[in-house]
Parts: C-alpha cells; structure tokens; sequence
C-alpha cells in the first residue's frame, strides 16, 4: 500500500511537472517575412506597449516622447500582488540581444528565453492571436527605441501566485491562439478589426469578465467586467447594454482618434492611455476597431 | 441733505446684503460646475464640426472660442481651499495637492483657445489643426484632475 502511495505521488509530481513544463514555438515556426521596423511601430501602438512599460515619471505615468523609454517599473496592483512592469528597451537589462524566436515566444507563448513562464498580467494570451508577422515586425521597431539600464524587482505575489510553475497549468487552459469565436463573415474590415481587439489591442483583458481561475470567459465577451484594479467597472463595449451600443462606427472611431464620446465627454481612468494609443493608428485601422466592435455578440 | 444720506445708507446695506447673498448662493463648486457646462455646450457646437457631422461654420465656432476664453480667465479661482469636496463636485484632490500642475493644465488650455482665437479658421481643414488641440487641452486636464464617475 505504502509503496502504491509513493509510486502514484511520483506519477503525479511527474505529470504536474510535465503538465507544467514552459514550452515554446521552434525555429521553425517562425513565418518567412522580413521584420519591418516602419509598420512596427504601428504594432507597438496597436499593442499598448508603451502604456506599461514605459518608465514611469515622478510617480506618473509617461506622456509623450516619455512613452518610447521602455525601461519598465511600473507596478500593477491586483488581487494577487503586485506586479511589477519589466525593461523592454533594447539594453541589455531589457531586451537587447534577444533572437527573433526568444522574442515571439515571449510574446505568444509567454515563455522568456531562459525558459520560465510569464505572468498573465504580460497579455500573451491576447498577443498569441496577432500574427507571428506582426510579432516580428514589433521587434524590429522596438530595437530602434533608446535603450535604457536598470532592472525592475520582483513581483510579489501570495501563495499559490507566487509558483511560477503553476502557470503552465493556467496556460493548458486560456492560452489559445484561436480566434474568439466572432463570425466576421468573412468581411475584410471586421477581420482587420478582428486582429487588433482579439490580438494585439488585448482589449479583453480588461473588457471580458474572468472566472474563477482567471480565464476570460467567451461567452461574456467585451461585455464589461469588475476592474483589474479594484475599483469601479471596465464597461461593455458589446453593441448590448448601456455604455456604447448607441454609438455609431464613426463615433466610437472618433472616441479612439479624440478621446471624445458622442456627448463630447472625455475619455477617463485607465482607458485614457489606451486612447492615446489608438490615436496613433491609422483611421482605417479605428474604423475596422469599431467595425469589429460592432459586429461581436450583444451582452447585456 | 442729511435726512436723505441717512436713508440711502440702509438702502446701500440692503443692496450689498442681497448682493452677497447672492455670491454666497453659488458656491464654487457650484458656480465651476456651471461653467463648464457652458464649455461643453460649446464643445457640443464646434465638436461635430470637427468630426464631420456637421458643416464648419467659422462664426459660430469663434463664438464658442470666445466663450471658452471668458470660462479659463474665470475657472482657476474658482478652487479655493475648502472647496474640494461637497456638491457632488468632480474636482479631484489632485488639484490641491498639486495646484502648479494643475495651474499649467489651464494655462495649456487658454493658450490653444487664444491660438485658435488668433488663427480665426475660415475653414475646416484650417479649423483641425487649432482646434483639434483645444480639445485635446481639456482631455489632458481632465486626466488627473477630474474624478472619473465610471
């Protein structure tokens, strides 16, 4: 019996371990396509980079120019602990140095190239749905940016968060590079839109309610949910409910391009950053933004 | 002579008692709120220009301009110590806590209206680039100085 309990202890250690193991893309699965630093920067925009990882000044978050010095160390509270935003400029504290594929295995596998898992709160589980193209052409822009020294420390998390290894689990679950199941019917513009919700604008993260494991929950997609920081809602911005379902495709564009609502409001809280990236799209890309938005599901 | 000035004192005290009642009666948070709704009425004019719901009309956007530049001189006073709370005021504490931020905020703003007061658009594609950053003005202030209701 004792042995039974020891040999079916070690077959589960071996499975958690297995089931757990960080794993990444290989070489192999890197399209052929020529990074393009120019239509990069329109990735890091559409991708809000800037808005987490840019350094910090006196305590506020970086405006203008500030936003291209991604040297990290903004701290994201939460209920599991603090977060703690890493370097991502090209030093060699940040990025600097790392091959394309350690690259794009950050970004859509969430693994970093020393083969530890990454937090959640880095959106790899929307930035798996971008094409691995748009990754790379990411990475080509960001090695333009200036490069700035220095570490962030570590999060600090509560038990059972604090087990890094526990993310694999988590990943088996919510990592998926699989479209949201939105019928596009096939329309160019939506399918545009698509691509930079679903993917690199990881607007669900904050839009979509989680369960209990913290998994985005699809059926309740973009239908508004608690804030990731405590307070107050993120609002539905499904064509359901009360928050944008009377706005126009043009409305909604101009909100992302403006940052003013149909009632010449302004935009507030944490969408505010996210508005100033949109702003820098182009008005094609905030159209099929809206477009997209307006063709999801109603939730109400 | 003398019976007439004794008269008119109490009638002076009278019409300044009324009058300070008056001011008593619109507090600042009170009298800031209103204010701005008038910005916003004329943002509700000149917005839908620049958006391209509505036909540029150069008159009508100089008139709210020139609303928006009798608001900025007014609106900094209009924050004084014991006015940070109370009337469902949307004032963020920020504003106290760091008035010379909050000072520039302004100054950012009135200085785009006076641009754009001076450029006096005559069309729409003149209007964009002096109008757009009035508006963009009033989203930098809000952002941190205003209490977000969502």
């Amino acid at each position: 019996m004792r042995r039974y309990i020891v040999a079916s202890s070690v077959l589960l250690l071996l499975a958690a371990w297995w089931v757990t193991a960080p794993s990444g893309f290989s070489e192999s699965k890197l399209p052929d396509h020529v990074p393009d630093a120019v239509a990069g920067e329109r990735i890091f925009w559409a991708g809000g980079c800037a808005s987490c990882h840019a350094r910090p000044v006196n305590g506020k978050r970086a405006k203008g120019p500030d936003k291209l010095l991604l040297g990290g160390g903004m701290e994201l509270e939460s209920p599991y602990g603090v977060f703690r935003v890493p370097n991502i400029s090209p030093h060699a504290d940040g990025i600097g140095g790392w091959s394309m594929l350690e690259f794009v295995n950050a970004m859509q596998q969430g693994v970093s190239p020393t083969g530890k898992h990454y937090y959640p709160s880095f959106p790899y589980t929307s930035y798996a749905k971008a094409a691995t193209s748009d990754v790379m052409d990411l990475k080509a822009y960001l090695d333009t940016l200036p490069e700035i020294a220095g570490h962030s420390e570590d999060h600090s998390l509560s038990f059972p968060w604090s087990v890094r290894r526990g993310i694999g689990a988590w990943k088996r679950l919510y990592l998926d590079a699989a479209p949201v199941k939105v019928s596009t019917a096939g329309d160019p513009l939506v399918e545009r839109g698509r691509e930079l919700v679903e993917g690199l604008g990881h607007c669900g993260e904050c839009h979509t309610p989680r369960g209990r494991s913290g998994g985005l929950l699809d059926d309740r997609w973009l239908g508004g949910a608690a804030s990731p920081e405590g307070k107050g809602r993120i609002p539905n911005i499904t064509p359901g409910g009360e928050s944008i379902a009377s706005w126009t495709v043009g409305d909604i564009a101009y909100y992302l391009e403006s940052g003013f609502t149909p009632e010449f409001d302004t935009v507030g809280g944490t969408m505010v950053a996210v508005q100033e990236n949109m702003a820098h799209l182009t008005s094609a890309d905030r159209e099929a933004i809206a477009a997209y938005l307006k063709s999801v599901p109603a939730i109400d | 002579m003398m019976n007439k000035n004794l008269l008119r004192l109490p009638i002076l005290a009278a019409a300044l008692a009324i009058a300070s009642i008056a001011v008593a009666g619109d507090s600042p948070q009170k009298e800031r709120h209103e204010l701005m709704e008038g910005v916003l009425k004329g943002a509700k004019v000149v917005g839908p220009m620049l958006k391209g719901e509505a036909e540029y009309d150069n008159a009508a956007a100089m008139k709210a301009l020139k609303s928006w530049q009798s608001a900025a001189a007014r609106f900094g006073d209009l924050f004084p110590e014991g006015s940070e709370t109370g009337e469902d005021t949307e004032a963020a504490p920020a504003i106290w806590e760091d008035r010379a931020g909050f000072d520039a905020a302004l100054v950012a703003w009135s200085d785009a209206v006076d641009a754009a007061i001076a450029a006096n658009p005559a069309t729409l594609d003149d209007a964009k680039p002096v109008i757009g950053p009035v508006f963009g003005k009033c989203k930098d202030c809000h952002d941190g100085y205003r209490i977000e209701d969502d």
